[in-house]
Parts: C-alpha cells; sequence; structure tokens
C-alpha cells in the first residue's frame, strides 16, 4: 500500500480512519464543496494484468452506486482514479459499525429488529435498480450517532470477490456472511443479500456468530449445510415471529427464501409494532411465566432446527406438557412392532367376522341336521 | 453453530405418530406463518384434549407438529380427523400417520425430543399427502388391527408412492364408510353360506336311497314332543 498521501485528486487528506481489503479509508476535506467526507481508495498496482479490465469494471460499479440516493445506503459523492489509484469519496458518518456492536454481545431485541428493518429497506431499494450488495456484514452496516443504520460499500464487493477469485475458480474472502449459491460459485441474485442479512439479524438478536469456523471448508461446509438454531431458543423472550422471519430469510434453496427485501422489511416492521406493543404494555398486567432449571440444571435448549429437517430430530413442543408420557418412556420401552392377528382373536374380537362364523357354524349344523336325521 | 450430537443409547420403542404438516409453510409470508403456527397450536390442544398427557408426546416440527401417541393407534386417527376439520376454518392441514420406531433424542437431558423412523415415514406420509387429507402407512393400518381388530377397515388403500429415499410406502386414507360396507359384505358371505351348507344337506338327503322325506322324518320325530306340548296345555 502506498504511503498516506497529503492530497488525493482535489481532497486534502485529514486524517486514516481505518484500513481494508482493498485499501484506505480516508477522513478527506473536498475543497470544492467545503464539506468532509469519506474517502476510500483502492490500490491498483497489484492488478497490472487485468488492470484496463478492473478500471472498467470500478467505473462502472462505481458509477451504479453513485446514483443509489437512501437514506440507508452511504451517498457515494464522487471518485475517479489518480496515480494508479482508484477513489470514492462517500458520505463521512460519526458513529460505530455494526461489527463492533455485536462484538459487545447480543443488541437489544427492539433496536437489533429496526436495525434489521432499515438495512432491509435500503437493499430493497437497491435491488430496485438491479444493484446488488454481494458483501453484507455487520462491518459494513455502520451505525451513525443520529439517524437510521446505513450500507456502506455497494457495488465493491462485485470487485473485490472478482479479483480474489483464484484461477481454480475458488472465492477468497470472508465467507461468513455468504449464501449457499454465493459461496458454491454460482450466479448471485437479490435473494443472496437477504440471507447475508438474515445471518446478521440472527447474529445481533443472539450476540453469537451463526457460522463460524477456522477454515474456509468448513465455514462453507456449515453455510450449505448447517440449519439455524431459532433465535427464540437462544433468548426466549423474543417474539416467536422472529424465528419465522430468519428461517425465511436462511432458508439454503434461494427459491423458498424472501423473493425481494420489501416482503422482509414488512415482516420485520410487523414484529417490530409487536414488540413495541408489547412494551408499551402496562408493567404488572396480566401473567408472566418464567421457566426453572430443575436441580439445578441449566435451561434446557432445544436441538437445533437442523435436525428437524435432515434426520428427523425433533424437539419436545414447548407449548405443551409431556412430562408425564416422557417420564413414562423413560422408566421402559414400551411397544413393540405391529403383528398380523390370529384368526381366535379375530372371531373373538371383530364384530362382522365373529357374525360370518357364528352363521357359518349354525349353517354346517342345520345342514348336517337336514343331512342325516 | 452448534453441532448436532450423536444419538444416546436410550431405548427405542414403537408408537403412533400423527404430523400435521401446514400446507406450503415455508412459501407463506412470516406473518402468516405465525398465524397459521398459533393456530395449530390451538387445534393441536383441542384436539389432543381427549389422549391422557401420559399417552401423548407433542413435538414441534419446521412446518407443523407431530403428536406421538403412545397406547392407541385409534386415537391417533380420531386426533389426524378432529385436527383436519380446521381447515374449514382457514388452516390447510394435511395429516400423516405412521406406527413406527422411535427413541428420545440425545440431548443435554434425556426427554428433550424424538427421533425415529416413526416420525420419518409420517412426515413423508404427511407431505405427499394433498391439503386437507390423511394418509396412514401400512404399519399404522396393521396397528390398528392389532389394536382393534376389524377397525382397520376404516382405512381404505390409497396407492403407493416412493418418499425421497426411495422406499416405497402402500398408503391407506380414512373412509368410515368402508366399515359398514365390510360388515354388510361379511353379512351377505354368512347368509350365503349359510344357505350353501343347508343347501348341501338338503342334496346329500335327496341323493342317500331309502332316506325318508325330510319333512316326515322331522314330523315323525318331533310328534311325542309336541302331542305331550298340546296335552300340557289343555290341562
Amino acid at each position: 500500500m502506498a504511503k498516506p498521501a497529503k492530497k488525493i485528486g482535489r481532497y486534502k487528506i485529514l486524517s486514516e480512519l481505518g484500513r481494508g481489503a482493498m485499501g484506505v479509508v480516508y477522513k478527506a476535506d473536498d475543497p470544492n464543496l467545503d464539506r468532509t467526507v469519506a474517502l476510500k481508495t483502492i490500490s491498483l498496482e497489484k492488478d497490472a494484468e487485468g488492470r484496463a479490465d478492473y478500471q472498467k469494471r470500478f467505473m462502472l460499479e462505481a458509477k451504479a452506486a453513485g446514483k443509489l440516493n437512501h437514506a440507508n445506503i452511504v451517498t457515494t459523492y464522487d471518485f475517479g482514479e489518480v496515480d494508479g489509484m482508484a477513489y470514492l469519496a462517500m458520505e463521512l458518518l460519526e458513529g460505530t459499525d455494526l461489527r463492533k456492536r455485536v462484538q459487545q454481545g447480543a443488541i437489544p431485541p427492539v433496536e437489533a429488529v429496526e436495525i434489521g428493518c432499515q438495512v432491509a429497506e435500503g437493499l430493497a431499494y437497491a435491488h430496485g435498480r438491479g444493484i446488488v450488495h454481494r458483501d453484507i456484514k455487520p462491518a459494513n452496516i455502520m451505525l451513525p450517532e443520529r439517524g437510521p443504520a446505513k450500507i456502506m460499500d455497494f457495488g465493491l464487493a462485485r470487485m473485490r470477490l472478482a479479483d480474489h477469485k483464484t484461477s481454480t475458480g475458488i472465492v477468497l474472502g470472508t465467507p461468513r456472511y455468504m449464501s449457499p449459491e454465493q459461496i458454491s460459485g454460482q450466479p448471485v441474485d437479490q435473494r443472496s443479500d437477504i440471507f447475508s442479512l438474515g445471518i446478521v439479524l440472527w447474529e445481533m438478536l443472539t450476540g453469537r456468530r451463526l457460522f463460524s469456523g477456522t477454515e474456509m471448508a468448513q465455514v462453507s461446509h456449515s453455510i450449505t449445510y448447517d440449519e439455524h438454531e431459532p433465535p427464540t431458543r437462544v433468548n426466549p423472550e423474543l417474539p416467536a415471529m422472529l424465528d419465522f422471519v430468519v428461517a425465511r430469510a436462511l432458508k439454503k434453496d434461494p427459491a423458498v427464501r424472501y423473493q425481494d427485501a420489501d416482503e422482509m422489511a414488512a415482516d420485520l416492521h410487523t414484529c417490530l409494532a409487536e414488540m413495541r406493543a408489547r412494551e408499551d404494555e402496562e408493567p404488572g398486567e396480566g401473567t408472566r411465566t418464567q421457566k426453572l432449571s430443575v436441580d439445578g440444571e441449566p435451561t434446557i435448549v432445544g436441538p437445533p432446527a437442523a435436525a428437524i429437517l435432515t434426520d428427523t430430530r425433533l424437539p419436545v413442543s414447548r407449548h405443551f406438557d409431556s412430562t408425564a408420557a416422557l417420564k413414562r418412556l423413560g422408566k421402559s420401552a414400551r411397544g413393540r412392532a405391529p403383528r398380523p392377528v390370529g384368526l381366535l382373536r379375530r372371531i373373538i374380537s371383530d364384530a362382522p367376522a365373529r357374525r360370518l362364523f357364528v352363521v357359518t357354524v349354525l349353517g354346517a349344523a342345520a345342514g348336517s341336521f337336514v343331512a342325516f336325521i | 453453530m452448534p453441532a448436532a450430537k450423536s444419538p444416546s443409547k436410550s431405548p427405542s420403542f414403537y408408537a403412533s405418530v400423527v404430523f400435521l404438516k401446514i400446507q406450503d409453510f415455508a412459501r407463506r409470508p412470516a406473518t402468516e406463518q405465525a398465524r397459521l403456527r398459533a393456530q395449530l397450536q390451538a387445534v393441536v390442544a383441542v384436539t389432543a384434549a381427549e389422549i391422557p398427557p401420559a399417552g401423548r408426546v407433542m413435538l414441534d416440527a419446521a412446518d407443523g407438529a407431530a403428536i406421538v401417541v403412545l397406547d392407541d393407534p385409534r386415537a391417533a386417527l380420531r386426533l389426524a380427523e378432529r385436527a383436519l376439520t380446521a381447515v374449514a376454518v382457514g388452516l390447510p392441514l394435511s395429516a400423516g400417520l405412521n406406527h413406527g420406531a422411535l427413541q428420545l433424542a440425545a440431548g443435554r437431558k434425556s426427554g428433550e425430543g424424538m427421533t425415529g423412523d416413526g416420525i420419518a415415514v409420517a412426515a413423508s406420509v404427511a407431505a405427499f399427502a394433498g391439503a386437507s387429507r390423511i394418509l396412514a402407512s401400512r404399519t399404522f393400518r396393521d396397528a390398528m388391527a392389532e389394536a382393534a381388530p376389524g377397525r382397520e377397515a376404516a382405512l381404505a388403500p390409497a396407492g403407493t408412492f416412493n418418499d425421497p429415499g426411495l422406499r416405497a410406502h402402500e398408503l391407506f386414507t380414512p373412509n368410515h364408510r368402508a366399515l359398514g360396507r365390510r360388515s354388510r359384505r361379511y353379512s351377505a358371505i354368512a347368509v350365503l353360506l349359510a344357505v350353501c351348507l343347508i343347501g348341501t344337506g338338503i342334496g346329500v338327503r335327496s341323493a342317500t336311497p331309502g332316506q325318508q322325506p325330510f319333512m316326515e322324518a322331522v314330523l315323525e320325530r318331533t310328534e311325542p314332543y309336541w302331542r305331550e306340548l298340546v296335552q300340557r296345555v289343555s290341562y
């Protein structure tokens, strides 16, 4: 990476904000408009071979991203190239990114759903204009001190992914937020962003990592095959409807996932309304139930939903009390495979068969009487 | 992501499984999914009330619910039939019935869930059944026959299908008219048999040389009895 320049194009560098996979982000001053911007630089030196192609793609993507003007998307003001370095001048936001918030633990549910809604709305706007983000992750979601969450780096992921594709076609980078189709190298559309947002939402609600692993193959396998644990199993205080929203966003098959981000945003708004209504309820009204652990054992967490689909392991419902039956089963194994019913039992227990038998016997007796009297 | 644990060594057992599946659940909006799920819970609560708590285990499924009925397959069939009446109030259900092997699932504590072929087949059968339809497997029918011989006739053949594991299943669907038809058929066969047997008796008598005519023989043999009867009545 080149040394921090004092000036890039017409922008006067004020300080360094951070470093990423593609370059450095500076706080810079735009003297023409007298405003402070975030200037993202992208080094082109490493891409000498396909440089012309890269430059062309960068211009196309930056132009497309520059057209996005939405409250939940970081605005791109300007872009250009100077001294072998491409740059993007973007709206400078005071605040933190979602990654740092999630690292501190689960986000309060109402706030998490609000952020999810805002990101979904931003995505819906971009998708409506034919732009897919391809790299939705907490680090790309800004939480300004004031105002709604904003999505960063539209269009850049495509350049980065194309850049990091090896000769064998393996996609490198941070795969933990990729969709199954993206991680397998198949073409992606807006539904891939929805899957990524589903992961972000799950992590916000639970404060855990959904697909963790130290190796690419491990993460890739998890994304492709492992089903997530419903958020309410991790945090029973969450409304059950969030399970459905997250489950739908995290469907492995894009055909049964949310088909557009608007649909997901609408569902999240409904969840939000329900959660706010619950918050507004007077404390002390109605009853509140709390699950108590037995014999000092920790509260049972049910098996992951993965089991439901893959090996038919179903969790005991929390809505019904099955303790008596489970205790009974615990004491002794019951039942056996059904056996064929014997003739005698059938005659005793089956009324039509019994009638047939009796009438036949009587008929035989009558016939004998007639024949031999 | 917590890794799935290997199954524990809890003993397996046989029981009837009613798998209630909400049709096209995955394709519905989450708001509707939540509504349907709540409706299903209400339906299950009402329909399962007739089974004693020690006789059933309620399980959650991704797109419905499974009820393990430990004692009586007839109760499982009744439960499925009553649950399917909820279709009328806008709950698009199908039901799969199976009687098969089950096991308490491994977990941090025994009894956390259930697994087994009993559930897998019931789920496959429910997935195969169309909206507002009940289908039962051959083993469920056999279990019905064992519990109450003759009642299995209420399950009429409904064809066969291959599940995703390429296992062929012979399926049956409830048809309570079949019970009446069977009863009438058995009665008709009984009458026919009786007529045949008496006819054979008459034939044997006619074919035997030197036999007294049947009515004369009857009258001759019964004469002392009815004479005595007449005398007693006269007194």
